[in-house]
């Protein structure tokens, strides 16, 4: 009977075929690390956050004398409204844990390079729509915080040349931020998530293209592959079952980790807070921006710091395989960044003072160094290390690479 | 790889160490607190906040009928209710009017107290016991100079040891209750929470063996 049903539903739909290509037979380098599995943590905590959304959204209310009131009426009345509600505040931060590392696997194993440019890009994409969507979220609960921190982010646009006013006018809705902001906010924020699994779907499609990279940064398609399914399933399964521990520790035991104690305050215009601090996860960010004296410069450098990864394509000239496993200066190169924006994120969390503006300022010039420079460090490296000698089976990948290469420019 | 990650926790770390060595030396010094959650130290915070607190501030997120839910008997809040109903929020008995005037301002609301400030059970301990007599006579809160609330526990008065052990025990029972009503469903969130900890835990295990088992057909060829 089920056999059946789907030969019917295979006479109308690739039912079969597409589980087949995607799944059952989609082939997967075996030698794929854990670092690999957080794509999919990125996809479950998108689920996460747009199920548990959808939920708040039945009892919250966009209005400014209303908001505040009704986070907390699902926080105390709402049944198990408290659990909905840091399982959505906690999955935000987790969401961009998971996504930073993501992208630092990425930028760790050159998995930026031909031919998964577009991958990297449609990420891009999706880490900008990820920000604006946790931008807009942090103001619906109408705390403090979310007040200030959005009047602050909203008037940086007005750094924008000649008509700044209009801009933030028309961004808020209003000359502050106020019940006109919250609703569109909301609505936006309602909107996005719907938006980002269109984005997923794109970046999805892209993969099951190009394929996996793998921790060898050879393409390894036809070499040594195994089906998605079961391997990969039961391994993104495992992975689910360690990040959920955390995410409940989180979310039972601590979950006003990442809540400012400030935005458990109602929002009050007429009352700034001595210190206005963004979300961690827009930190190194807001530190770039504040360690630029002009208003319009530091708004630029901030932009530029965020859309700068979409670049790395070109400005790593090297073709050494295998992203930092095979080169130490560019490995040298991938410790400094993580260190720089650790620095950079301590920096955004205090209020600027005299030495750390410093620190700020070294930190935001090494930044753009570590990418202004890696076009001609990394050719050079690659020069360096072929003069030396690679590992004979690193030599023998990059040969067949060529092969594997020109017989494609030929085909085409 | 392995080289990178040690590094990166050792920056970490460092980097997490200067952070809280520079927050010692900028924020105030607070007397930490442990809290005690037992229902004892709720009641008699309750009642301590009944008394004093609620002469000026209000509690508006938290109803007489919580207060069942958080333990105690229905004749325990009908006497604390007096003629108000059940659904009603804890309210202060000063009209604001002369809130503004005595203070110039509206005394904040509790509800949320204990969780809008960093480190809140410890700050309104800190906040009800550091009132001492200034040196020109006047009582202030050298931790929070300037207040406007005054000594409600009586600190600057009741000196002697034993005296100041049950102050001090009073102020520990009143960031109870309030530590209880910024988050009425902690409890049941932290007893939720082993469950669904050790649930994951075992799941994971599981998947883990699976894992294990699936991955060894590979061996094979």
């Amino acid at each position: 009977m089920a056999g059946r049903i789907i030969d019917w539903i295979d006479q109308r739909f690739p039912l079969t075929k597409f589980i087949k290509h995607e799944l059952t037979e989609y082939p997967t380098p075996r030698n794929l690390s854990y670092w690999w599995n957080f794509g999919s943590l990125a996809g479950i905590v998108l689920v996460i956050q747009i199920v548990s959304g959808i939920f708040l959204a039945m009892h919250y209310k966009p209005d400014a004398l209303m908001a505040f009131d009704s986070v907390e009426h699902i926080m105390r009345n709402v049944n198990y409204g408290w659990l909905i509600r840091y399982m959505h505040s906690t999955g935000a931060s987790a969401f961009f844990i998971v996504i930073y590392i993501h992208m630092a696997r990425t930028l760790f194993y050159g998995s930026y390079r031909a031919p998964r440019e577009l991958m990297w890009w449609t990420g891009q994409v999706l880490l900008l729509m990820l920000m604006a969507t946790a931008f807009m979220g942090y103001l619906l609960p109408w705390g403090q915080m979310s007040y200030w921190g959005a009047q602050v982010i909203t008037s940086l646009f007005g750094a924008t040349p000649f008509i700044g006013d209009d801009v933030v006018r028309w961004l808020r809705g209003d000359f502050v931020v106020g019940d006109a902001t919250l609703t569109r906010f909301f609505a936006l924020h309602y909107l996005f998530p719907f938006l980002i699994v269109g984005m997923v779907v794109i970046h999805l499609v892209a993969l099951h293209m190009v394929k996996s990279s793998n921790p060898s940064g050879i393409n390894l398609a036809d070499k040594d592959n195994i089906p998605f399914h079961p391997y990969y399933t039961i391994k993104d399964l495992f992975g689910f079952g360690v990040f959920f521990i955390v995410f409940a520790y989180f979310v039972f035991y601590s979950p006003n980790t990442f809540i400012e104690a400030d935005n458990y305050e109602p929002a009050n215009p007429l009352k700034t807070p001595p210190h206005i601090v963004p979300e961690w996860y827009f930190l190194p960010f807001y530190a770039i921006l504040r360690a630029i004296p002009d208003l319009l410069g530091g708004v630029v450098a901030m932009g530029v710091s965020v859309v700068i990864f979409a670049l790395m394509p070109f400005l790593d000239r090297s073709r050494i395989p295998g992203g930092a496993k095979y080169r130490p200066i560019y490995r040298v190169m991938f410790v400094l960044f993580v260190i720089d924006i650790l620095v950079l994120s301590y920096v955004g969390l205090k209020p600027p003072s005299g030495s750390l503006v410093i620190v700020g300022q070294v930190a935001t010039f090494v930044y753009f160094s570590l990418f202004t420079l890696l076009p001609f460090i990394s050719r050079w490296e690659e020069r360096w290390l072929r003069k030396k000698g690679l590992p004979p089976e690193v030599e023998e990948l990059i040969r067949q690479e060529e092969e594997e290469a020109a017989k494609r420019g030929r085909r085409a | 790889m392995k080289q990178v990650i040690l590094s990166l926790v050792i920056v970490v770390l460092g980097v997490f160490g200067a952070a809280g060595s520079q927050a010692g030396t900028t924020e105030v010094a607070l007397k930490p607190i442990k809290v005690d959650r037992s229902l004892d130290s709720l009641r008699r915070g309750a009642q301590v906040v009944f008394d004093t607190c609620m002469r000026c501030h209000s509690l508006r997120y938290i109803t007489y009928r919580d207060l069942l839910d958080m333990g105690l008997s229905k004749e325990e809040v009908d006497t604390l209710r007096g003629d108000r109903g059940l659904g009603e929020y804890l309210q202060t008995t000063m009209p604001p009017s002369a809130a503004k005037f005595h203070f110039g301002m509206l005394p904040p609301d509790l509800s949320l107290m204990a969780k809008a400030r960093k480190n809140g059970p410890s700050y309104i301990y800190t906040l009800l016991t550091s009132y001492e007599e200034m040196s020109n006579g006047k009582i202030d809160n050298p931790v929070f100079p300037g207040i406007r609330m005054p000594d409600i526990l009586n600190v600057t008065v009741e000196t002697a040891p034993e005296e100041r052990a049950v102050v001090e025990q009073q102020a520990r029972d009143v960031v109870a209750f309030l530590e209880w009503a910024a988050d009425p469903r902690a409890q049941e969130r932290r007893e939720l929470g082993v469950y669904v900890i050790v649930y994951l835990v075992i799941l994971t295990a599981l998947l883990y063996w699976r894992k294990r088992k699936i991955w060894s057909r590979l061996d094979e060829h």
